[in-house]
């Protein structure tokens, strides 16, 4: 038999044509990877909560209640939608949803700040969401020291005569807070750029999956066709591997550029250092769904598969959850997937302007990763050719 | 039924999907929320001016609860790039002469910068810098008035006269795993449950043994649904409640409304899930793949839309919809209702009667399902 020039070529044309024609395929190589983002990025788009209806029990009906009431009104977080008469009326709504949260001024609120004494009110925060507890705390607590340090300065400590002095009693220490790379504080910039990696990683493996079923359930359990082209382990793992990807390639760059420019979402890093970490983490990813789709043998075995290990594996990478609070055991697991390194390489160079070399640790990684791989699948390929002969000699 | 028992049998992959995966998500998020809410997590302090007060209000910082300070130095470009190398999540910045500052009353300036692309990291380190920044302005004021002769109580009253009592209902502790755990584990067996129940079917069509399932339930499609789903359902509702055990009598998680109770609406959670899964293999009848396909673009999505890490309240008009038709949703409204604050079941009703119809939606679409086991063959 004539040993066929380009073997990788043939067979990157075979997979090419095979995909083209396979729907299911098809819907997670373009639809999945083009839609998906779209969609997280607008459930997230808000970014955060605002102006969540809260309702206020003011027990003290004094002017300066009403002034309290009016500020925390006034801030961004939340809105006072209702006054009730009483804490019983207030729970009621509560448990309607109708709102999230209870401020609970006291009767002796004023009398007790004339005093001079502590006046205590409360926050009765709904925790359906973290979140609501947060921008509720948030908002009164702004509020409330804002109060105290006009109090302070104004009623307590009478003796400022300056505006500077005046100052000087509010704020003995000035204190910046300064948000980085996410300056809203808002979920969107936090989430997107992760699960835009993972949403590579999971499509790349049921792309793959979906192929070498397909080929099972043909070929009678190989996982190549038995022609002449399909000889050379090498050739038809790194073949097979070109399609997807150069596909995924395409799509991590239209993720990584187009959905975070529609979507405003952080966007520091260099087009190039960007396509330098994809690599990698693309090449990776192609061969661990070689590897792993090797093991499945119907095609929509694979779904059943993957798909779950997305909301997991998103929590091993140490973006959602802080990478520094996870156990070494998951650590070690997770240090298996290129998600791990590629959502948190590719967080650094886009969303905080890291260059390639602060990130080096996470690229050797990706590197190491697709190496072994790479190896795997051509030992599993290797044996599939040597099935595959002895079939047809045995035919 | 018994049919069913057999063919798991033929399918480890089946029996792995729904035994293995469940239980080694119940370990991962246990395991991973142990603490409950991160604590000590690394921070770098950046000390510019080195002098005895500067020492003294970074050993306050170092006991913070969230805090933990692995780098000490003088240079903040070394923080900030070890930021960049993801080795810490907040600076704390004490610039150059703030002590002289403080000490001649000229308003000293300093600064804490978190990274907020680690959101909950951030979100607690920045908790406790601000607890923190304001706690050090309040003793200078403090050592100013006591200076004075003023007693505590009064110095209490001038420098905090309005106190905010915060009262976090059903979850006192701020426990993270309380709300993630508890959803996502039960939340990942829904989606197990949908892509099964679509998968089960459509192995029928895929081996051509659709006629055969039609013949053996005389055309009665209550049989068949109830014939192939009710080993499954079993299954899973033990499954659901195994969790609930470990969530509520094991880790000691808020359940006001008792453990029979919410074993209740774990079972609903299961039939609802399977009707979902039926549904979308009755809008793709005989194509499992594109059912699974659509069962697992829909099923991901549901722990986005359900809510209990971004509020639906916060989302796009249409998101808020869209939250409805989702299982794991109405799941979570059931949840915080009756485990977290104990409320009647009568203020959620609307959920419970939504997953119910979403259990019994496929039957008034059985006819395709009929349809299809008659006239439609396994297309690739």
């Amino acid at each position: 038999m004539r040993k066929p020039k380009f073997p990788i070529i043939h067979v990157w044309l075979d997979e090419l044509s095979e995909i083209v024609k396979d729907e299911g395929i098809l819907i997670f190589m373009i639809l999945l990877p083009l839609a998906y983002p779209l969609l997280y990025a607008l459930i997230y788009d808000t970014e955060t909560q605002r102006e969540l209806p809260i309702c206020v029990v003011d027990d003290s009906m004094t002017g300066r209640s009403r002034d309290f009431i009016r500020r925390v009104d006034a801030t961004p977080e939340v809105e006072v939608a209702t006054h009730c008469t009483d804490m019983e009326q207030a729970r009621e709504l509560m448990r309607q949803r109708r709102v999230f949260g209870i401020l609970h001024i006291p009767r002796e609120f004023n009398e007790r700040l004339w005093r001079g004494q502590q006046a205590v009110v409360g926050l009765y925060s709904d925790l359906t969401s973290m979140l609501y507890y947060k921008v509720e705390y948030l908002a009164v607590i702004n509020v409330a020291q804002e109060l105290n340090r006009n109090i302070k300065v104004l009623e307590r400590q009478g003796d400022a005569t300056t505006a500077r002095e005046e100052s000087l009693a509010r704020w003995p220490i000035r204190f910046e807070e300064v948000k980085l790379y996410n300056s809203a504080g808002g979920f969107a910039a936090f989430l997107i750029p992760a699960v835009l990696m993972l949403i590579v990683q999971q499509a790349l493996c049921l792309c793959v999956g979906m192929s070498m079923g397909r080929s099972r359930e043909r070929f009678r359990g190989l996982v190549i066709p038995p022609t002449k082209h399909y000889k050379n382990a090498l050739a038809i793992v790194l073949g097979k591997a070109l399609v997807h990807f150069l596909m995924f390639m395409l799509m991590g760059i239209y993720m990584t550029v187009c959905v975070t420019h529609w979507f405003g979402l952080p966007n520091l890093g260099h087009f190039w250092e960007i396509v330098g970490m994809l690599v990698p983490y693309v090449a990776a990813s192609t061969f661990m769904a070689m590897f792993w789709s090797s093991f499945i043998f119907r095609r929509e075995d694979c779904i059943l598969l993957f798909v779950f290990m997305s909301i997991p594996l998103l929590f091993l990478t140490g973006v959602s959850w802080p990478g520094a609070s996870v156990p070494p055991f998951w650590k070690a697991v997770g240090s298996i997937f290129p998600s791990t390194y590629g959502a948190n390489a590719y967080v650094r160079i886009q969303c905080m302007g890291a260059s390639m070399g602060d990130c080096h640790f996470e690229l050797q990684r990706m590197w190491i990763l697709t190496g072994i791989y790479f190896l795997l699948t051509w030992l599993i390929y290797y044996f599939e050719i040597r099935k595959a002969v002895g079939r047809s000699v045995l035919d | 039924m018994m049919r069913e028992v057999r063919a798991f049998g033929r399918r480890p992959i089946f029996l792995m999907i729904m035994f293995v995966a469940p239980l080694g998500f119940l370990w991962l998020f246990t395991s991973l929320m142990d603490a409950g809410l991160p604590t000590k997590l690394p921070a770098a302090l950046v000390d510019e001016d080195d002098t005895h007060v500067t020492r003294q209000l970074t050993r306050i910082l170092g006991t913070m609860q969230e805090t933990n300070f692995v780098i000490t130095t003088k240079s903040f470009t070394e923080a900030r790039q070890a930021m960049q190398r993801g080795e810490i999540y907040a600076i704390f910045r004490i610039p150059k002469g703030t002590t002289e500052a403080a000490l001649t009353q000229r308003q000293p300036v300093m600064s804490f910068y978190t990274n907020d692309t680690y959101y909950i990291a951030a979100s607690l380190l920045m908790k406790d810098m601000r607890k923190m920044s304001e706690m050090a302005g309040l003793a200078m004021t403090r050592a100013v008035m006591r200076a004075k002769g003023k007693t505590d109580a009064q110095i209490m009253g001038t420098l905090q006269p309005i106190v905010i009592e915060a009262h976090p209902l059903g979850n006192p502790h701020l426990n993270y795993s309380v709300v993630l755990t508890n959803l996502i584990v039960p939340g990942l067996l829904m989606l197990v449950i949908m892509l099964t129940t679509s998968y089960t079917f459509g192995s029928e069509w895929k081996r051509g043994q659709q006629k055969k399932l039609y013949e053996l339930c005389d055309g009665n499609m209550v049989v068949a649904i109830l014939g192939k789903l009710t080993v499954h359902t079993v299954t899973f509702t033990l499954m659901m409640w195994l969790f609930d055990f470990v969530f509520y009598s094991y880790l000691e998680f808020p359940c006001a409304c008792g453990i029979p109770r919410m074993m209740l609406w774990g079972f609903l959670a299961v039939l609802a899930s399977q009707g979902f899964g039926l549904l979308m293999f009755e809008a793709f009848p005989g194509q499992m793949r594109m059912a699974m396909s659509a069962c697992s673009l829909l099923g991901v999505m549901q722990f986005s839309l359900a809510g209990f890490s971004f509020p639906v309240s916060a989302m796009y008009e249409p998101f808020q919809w869209l939250a409805d038709i989702f299982p794991l949703h109405h799941y979570f409204v059931i949840y915080v209702n009756q485990a977290l604050n104990g409320y009647s079941i009568s203020y959620v009703w609307g959920s419970v009667v939504i997953l119910i119809f979403i259990y019994l939606l496929p039957q008034f679409f059985a006819w395709r399902l009929k349809d299809a086991m008659l006239h439609k063959n396994y297309r690739e």
